[in-house]
């Protein structure tokens, strides 16, 4: 066969040869290491077929003298040599010209970048390598133009907000499909306790060869009613035939907090609040000596009181929280790589240990992950291979923003509350002491003498079969399975009672989750030149069945702080089990041709059923085309000296959601309704037989460009997408006994810009190259019916027609009456005339609500330097996000209120209004009686930032130094993440979203978050 | 050549099976959840409705409905002058301020969590056909429901509508009166306000005929005397005291329950009692390690190191104002805990106490209360039923017991139950210096329910 087609390829070679001289020429293909490159293509440039390399990169051809070769290899830039003499050495450098790489499109596909029609943005495994993030959603913010990340929390190993192209959903989830070498991973949230987790933790994410994120509809639609919020393909490492290499990297380092926040000193507190409680009692014509009145309340009940008495001998001693619960947290890795195997066989190992500990006290997160990616030639027609990773992540996890133990809410007490109480010398509030101080609950008791832990065993696998039936078309079959085991542990003991009502005699819980989640894929791909034409097919099924099975234990009273398994329980209180599961069954097909290298055509459906669909509406078709036409290989333009390469292409589809939650068609009684130990039910959904998916069509417009023989290249995309049938909870008068009743009603837009530039600015000994992407988006919730969606803090995020999802939603302040210190908002009601009365008032149920702030940014972006001199190399990657707004009222309330309650305040808050004619913006101090405390445009602050994510320099040793110490490769780093942040923002991070509030339309919430950490590590990396 | 083809044959032969038998797998997307059933199938048997029974019980049960907040609320506004009130929690606050907005969230859940409570009633209510085993259990069945759907209206339209006596009660709007199950969203799901009149008569008619249904004993639930207690209250809204006087001598003669002898013993239901309910209880909510929180619990109360099983937000500290009104030697003066230089009610220390709504010492007082205005003595003289109230908190007997003296009384005998508001409004006493009946006094339709419902009409001042 090989032979037949050999001739065949050498008699048509002869024929369009056939009048000129033809020569073989032998060569040899290495990288820059001179690292032999099997698989490396070798045409004939103006020909459509030529030879591969083998495992020793070396190949033979006969071609016309004089003609050029053009040698391409995955992941490297081409190379052309003239075919003047019989033997050529060609050097291939690693890939920067974005056009020649072959990015990946799922169930089997590649398609070489200047072919694609659809967008698709490649993160490559090296651009994220090493970075000191432990999931690899983080790794990829501002790496892609339209791919919004947002970590919301410094707290390790927690949820991070993905948006491909915006927000296209309000009640289902807006996060991107994660598949992973085929399989739809597990995602979500499986935590009992504090914010939700990352399942992506326990991903290595230095095993990833590319991340490939399917944008547009075309590219998106083979994943049909998965894919409205964009699929991130993962393609993990595999072998390369050729010399085994082993690579070891180890990073050390530590981490701390971004910033701080300014609070006010004990003589600032202290001033504050007895002009509270002053104000009270002239009030309510108290005398302040009174034994009854505030100021005498505020003297002895709180400032003596919470600081053992200390405040009457020394009233300036100041004790700042954030020195108890910020620390300096180490960081240690250590990855091993092998890669190797011959023409048969081909494996990617590796090991990886991280231990790392977070920014606030009492978080931390180990990770234990092993990798074995194994291809097997079987003979001529079968290939076997499969991948397989096991993990252990285990993460000692922080109470949510909410809770009272979260160490960041210590922030919040006075200033002359002392860490450690006189009379015992343990933490404030310990037991024997007084339980009561300080004002609230002391969250190093619970860093202490508590403690819960998540701990996942995953494993991830593939296994496949690839039969070649003829030439072109290849069955694969593949069998997935994601295997999650998570054991949570809690234990508080007796001293956490304070904030722990079950612990009087310690109180324990323990959740054993298990998530099954397997994945079949069956395809055939078809792949044929003849002549111009080139096409490209697959066509094949997906079934995924996913079961989730959650038990958890609760117990109390123990003989003691030293038993801490429920098996020493004295009341077992609580126990539950449950499952939840879902099936889908897909049909797929998907046909790109090219015709002349000129004209592009693709074209894709995707048939979807699944379990979470009504029942009149269990199946969805979703169909896309896409388009392009590279105007270079035209003949008028194929002489431009400067423009290189230029592409226009467009595409439209059709795309759904479907993570619209399991069972939500149905109507149902739950069993949870029992009553002091006796079974109830109760009434729990209402039914809709129609529900179905989420429908978003989004069309995109494109134009790739390379000037100067590609040494700038780019791209610019357009796109509108607008999904309809959104699922929404919609809301349903209370007085029925429900609050909402799920439909596919309202329908919202999103449309944007994408910019991408890629520079090589110097190349030769000194290099430097560029990397910008820009994207703006515009959403727009479209039509909800008139329905009222709120979320977040004080339900201030909403869901409004005309405006993006999730905006601020509250009275708008107007600063302080200079005459009496009142807080004041504007009215804002609307006129007959349609005007809005912008007259203000000290009554806050008087003013209208209004539309404050948007916490989705206008624009995100990315811009990367990478400079690099003989040995020496240096990164310098910044990123950022401006336009959006943050709602600090979480925290505000009681942190930023002109000293409301006795919170320790913001230092700015000492700008309050005190006398008639003082001009401020903060009001008078008012002690518990709110004056300009209430959710208004007052707690909102602009969220634009500007980060110093990564600089990394390194130091490649000389060959000859590496060559005498028998390595292959010797690198020294420093690198810094996260060094320097430009903001006006006036708490800890911009880059924020308080987990317990977090939901699709909750975001831009500030409730003392824990800040973005600051990383500092050296690291050195050795191949062998 | 030959052979190799017919391999590719028999490749694509399976690769087509393999991707068009899988269809048979469409038959596998047929499954449902595990922790719930098809409403269709939830209310087929007579053991289906005592299950949705129980449900109304864990409906009453949550902390917005009797397991806490109905009283909170009442306690939280009421009783400004006895309390300071130091929570963060932002609705409360304002609450205890009297300055509410209709956002407020505790406002909203109490809204939800009742009127989610009598869809669980009407669900029964609707299956009384599939009670088969006996006519008394199906009376039974009916005269829970009917109770707590009435005794919930009734608590819900004194606080979100202007109180009997304010103005034309047969006009003020009062809340909605719901009777049906809800099985879908329909216009009819719209509802407007009934008057405050309609409310009271549905409230009267549907509590008398609980009362005639339900039977004498009934383990922790609904009792004929519940229902009778729940009447005695209303008709002491309405100023109908001889009605008032009535159902209150009836729970006293006839439900066979006694006094507590030492106040105290009324409380810490589980630290002392273990999780028993004390004798004088009428109707409260069962809270135990398992299920349930008690929300005055969580306000009033504190965790006090010496008494193991406390806790609390630490929210209302006593002022010693309040506690100056007591006589000397006054038990329930003496029932305050003195910690980090405040006192707490303790009342409401125990974690997992039982949140009371009803007991039997407001029945004596009650009855006293009624006599005193009519000037009878049906039952006893209320010179002997406050004496008996008195005797029992370690107090001398009055000789003389008027109006004042039977007021005084209720108001220390139940200070911090939960009666404080609506003890105000129905004596047309000032609020924290309100007038009783200034709408800053009335909770607010929530905002939510003014949204998604235009036929609810907002209240003054909102």
């Amino acid at each position: 066969m090989r032979k037949l087609l050999l001739s065949l390829t050498a008699a048509l070679l002869l024929f369009f040869t056939s009048f000129a001289q033809t020569v073989t020429v032998t060569g040899k293909v290495t990288d820059d290491n001179g690292n032999p490159i099997p698989s490396a293509s070798v045409t004939v440039k103006g020909a459509t077929s030529g030879v591969s390399t083998d495992a020793q990169g070396n190949f033979s051809i006969s071609v016309a003298k004089g003609a050029t070769l053009i040698i391409s290899a995955i992941g490297y830039d081409d190379a052309s040599v003239v075919a003047n003499s019989t033997t050529v050495e060609v050097k291939l450098s690693i890939g920067t010209r974005n056009l020649s790489e072959v990015v990946v499109t799922g169930y089997g596909g590649t398609q070489i970048k200047k072919d694609v029609t659809g967008n698709i943005a490649r993160v490559k495994g090296k651009d994220i390598e090493y970075m000191p993030t432990p999931t690899v959603d983080q790794a990829l913010q501002g790496k892609a133009a339209g791919v919004f990340v947002n970590s919301m929390s410094g707290k390790l190993g927690q949820a991070v907000t993905v948006r491909v192209r915006g927000n296209s959903s309000i009640s289902a989830s807006s996060q991107p499909l994660f598949v992973v070498d085929g399989i739809p991973i597990t995602s979500g949230d499986l935590s009992s306790y504090g914010g939700a987790t990352n399942t992506l933790a326990d991903i290595n994410p230095n095993d990833i060869e590319s991340i490939e994120i399917l944008k547009d509809a075309s590219a998106g639609a083979i994943f049909g009613s998965r894919a409205a919020n964009g699929v991130v393909l993962i393609t993990t490492k595999r072998g390369k035939a050729g010399k085994t290499n082993v690579s070891v990297n180890f990073q050390t380092g530590w981490s701390e907090a971004t910033r701080r926040v300014d609070m006010l000193n004990s003589d600032q507190y202290a001033e504050m609040i007895l002009e509270g409680a002053l104000y009270n009692d002239t009030q309510d014509g108290i005398d302040p000596t009174d034994p009854d009145s505030w100021t005498t309340y505020v003297k002895e009940s709180v400032l003596d009181y919470y600081s053992y008495g200390q405040w009457a001998q020394n009233p300036s001693k100041t004790y700042n929280w954030q020195d108890q619960f910020f620390q300096k947290g180490p960081y240690n890795q250590a990855d091993v790589q092998f890669r190797g195997g011959n023409d048969r066989t081909r494996f990617y190992g590796s090991f990886q240990h991280l231990d790392q500990k977070g920014i606030i006290v009492g978080n931390s997160l180990i990770r234990t992950t092993g990798r074995l990616n194994l291809d097997q030639k079987i003979n001529n027609w079968l290939d076997l291979g499969m991948s397989m990773s096991l993990s252990r992540t285990y993460n000692r996890r922080l109470p949510g923003d909410n809770a009272f133990s979260s160490p960041m809410q210590s922030a919040a007490l006075m200033p002359m509350s002392p860490f450690i109480d006189p009379n015992t010398g343990l933490d404030a509030g310990t037991p024997p002491g007084d339980p009561g101080l300080p004002l609230y609950y002391n969250p190093m008791l619970s860093v202490k003498y508590a403690k819960f832990s998540q701990e996942i065993y995953r494993t991830l696998g593939n296994a496949y079969a690839r039969a070649k039936i003829m030439k072109g078309l290849t069955f694969n079959s593949e069998f997935g399975l994601d295997y999650l085991s998570q054991n949570e542990e809690g234990y508080w003991q007796s001293q956490t009672v304070r904030n722990n009502s079950s612990a009087t005699n310690g109180d324990g819980q323990n959740t054993g989750t298990f998530v099954t989640n397997f994945n079949l894929n069956n395809y055939l791909n078809y792949n044929k030149v003849f002549g111009k034409h080139n096409i490209d097919a697959v066509l094949g099924m997906q079934y995924q069945e996913s079961s989730s099975k959650y038990n958890s234990v609760s117990g109390m009273e123990y003989p003691s702080n030293s038993y801490q398994k429920i098996a020493s329980a004295a009341d077992v209180y609580a126990g539950t089990s449950t499952q939840t599961d879902f099936r889908f069954l897909s049909y797929f097909l998907r046909a790109n041709y090219t015709f002349n290298e000129r004209y592009l055509l693709s074209a894709s459906a995707r048939i979807d059923q699944s379990s979470r669909f009504g029942k009149n509406s269990r199946t969805g078709t979703f169909p896309a085309v896409s388009a392009g036409w590279i105007l270079t290989n035209e003949d008028f333009l194929s002489d431009t000296k400067f423009l290189s390469f230029l592409k226009l292409r467009a595409s439209y589809g059709i795309v759904g959601n479907a993570e619209i939650g399991n069972f939500p068609q149905m109507g149902l009684f739950s069993g949870d309704a029992g009553y002091a130990g006796v079974s109830g039910q109760r009434p729990s959904q209402l039914a809709n037989p129609d529900l179905q998916w989420e429908t978003t069509k989004q069309m995109d417009f494109g134009i790739d460009f390379g000037f100067f023989n590609n040494r700038l290249t780019g791209e610019i995309d357009y796109y509108e997408k607008k999904t309809d049938g959104l699922l929404l909870n919609v809301n349903v008068p209370a007085t029925s006994g429900f609050q909402t009743i799920t439909k596919n009603v309202g329908k919202l837009s999103n449309k944007g810009w994408e910019f991408v530039l890629n520079s090589q600015n110097f190349v030769g000994q000194f290099k430097w190259s560029t990397n910008l992407n820009l994207a703006f988006n515009k959403g727009r919730v479209d039509n909800i019916l008139g329905q009222v969606i709120t979320g977040g803090v004080s339900g201030m995020n909403r869901v409004m027609e005309g405006e993006a999802v999730g905006v601020f939603f509250a009275p708008e302040y107007a600063g302080v009456d200079p005459q009496n210190g009142d807080a004041l908002f504007y009215k804002n009601i609307k006129g007959t005339n349609g005007e809005l009365d912008r007259t203000t008032t000290n009554n806050y149920n008087e003013a209208q609500r209004v539309v404050i702030g948007d916490p989705n940014p206008d624009a995100i972006w990315g811009f990367t330097n990478n400079f690099s001199y003989k040995g020496f190399d240096l990164s310098v990657f910044f990123n950022g996000v401006w336009g959006n707004q943050i709602n600090i009222y979480g925290m505000g309330r009681y942190s930023s209120a002109n000293m409301l309650y006795e919170d320790n305040n913001t230092a700015d808050q000492l700008a309050r209004w005190q006398k008639p004619g003082d001009i401020t913006n903060v009001p008078q101090v008012r002690l518990y009686t709110i004056n300009g405390s209430q959710a208004s445009s007052r707690y909102m602050v602009k969220g634009d930032y500007a980060r110093l994510r990564t600089l990394t320099l390194g130091y490649n040793f000389t060959p000859k130094i590496v060559k005498t110490l028998r390595m292959e490769k010797l690198r020294v780093y420093v690198s810094a993440y996260n060094l320097l942040t430009i903001t006006q923002y006036p708490y800890w991070d911009p880059e924020v979203n308080a987990d317990d509030f977090d939901s699709n339309i909750a975001k831009g919430n500030d409730f003392y978050t824990a800040p973005q950490p600051r990383t500092f590590l050296f690291g050195i990396n050795v191949t062998f | 050549m030959k052979l190799f083809n017919k391999i590719n044959f028999g490749i694509t032969t399976i690769s087509a099976a393999v991707i068009l038998m899988t269809g048979s797998c469409s038959k596998r997307l047929d499954i449902y959840p595990y922790q719930s059933i098809g409403s269709d199938v939830a209310l087929l048997t007579e053991s289906d409705v005592n299950a949705t029974l129980i449900g109304c019980y864990d409906g009453i049960q949550s902390t917005s409905v009797y397991g806490g907040d109905l009283q909170l609320f009442n306690a939280l506004t009421g009783n400004k002058d006895d309390i300071n009130f130091t929570g963060t929690f932002a609705p409360l606050n304002d609450a205890y301020n009297a300055a509410m907005s209709s956002n407020n969230t505790y406002a909203a859940s109490t809204w939800a969590g009742v009127y989610n409570a009598i869809n669980r009633c009407n669900y029964v209510l609707s299956a009384l056909d599939k009670v088969t085993s006996s006519p008394e259990n199906r009376d039974r069945v009916e005269g829970e429901a009917t109770f707590l759907r009435a005794s919930m209206l009734f608590d819900l339209v004194k606080l979100y509508a202007k109180f009997y006596g304010d103005g034309d009660y047969a006009s003020n709007p009062g809340v909605p009166i719901i009777t049906t199950p809800t099985t879908e969203i329909t216009e009819a799901n719209y509802v407007s306000r009934n008057s405050v009149k309609e409310v009271y008569d549905f409230v009267i008619a549907e509590l008398t005929k609980a009362q005639n249904l339900l039977p004498e004993d009934n383990s922790r639930y609904a009792t004929k005397f519940t229902a009778a207690a729940m009447l005695s209250r209303v008709y002491m809204v309405l100023g109908n005291y001889t009605a008032a006087r009535e159902a209150a001598n009836f729970v006293i003669e006839n439900s066979g329950k006694s006094l507590e002898t030492d106040f105290e013993d009324l409380w810490f239901t589980e630290i002392n009692g273990g999780g028993t309910t004390p004798e004088e209880y009428i109707f409260f909510v069962k809270i135990t390690t398992q299920d349930g929180i008690n929300d005055m619990n969580t306000f009033f109360g504190r965790t006090i190191s010496a008494i193991p099983g406390t806790s609390g937000r630490s929210d209302c500290k006593i002022k010693d104002a309040h506690r100056a009104k007591y006589e000397a030697g006054d038990v329930r003066g003496a029932f305050f805990q003195l910690s980090g230089g405040n006192y707490y009610t303790k009342k409401h220390l125990d974690t997992y106490g039982d949140v009371l709504v009803i007991r039997l010492a407001e029945m004596y007082l009650t009855r006293a209360e009624a006599n005193v205005r009519l000037g009878e003595s049906v039952g006893a003289t209320p010179k002997e039923d406050v004496n008996l109230i008195r005797e029992r908190a370690g107090l001398d007997p009055l000789d003389v017991v008027d109006l004042p003296a039977v007021l005084k009384e209720r108001y220390l005998e139940f200070a911090f139950e939960g009666q404080a508001l609506s003890e105000s409004k129905r004596l047309k006493q000032p609020v924290s210096g309100l007038a009783w009946n200034s709408p800053k006094l009335i909770w607010p339709i929530p905002q939510r329910e003014t949204d998604v419902n235009k036929n609810l009409v907002q209240n003054e001042g909102y």
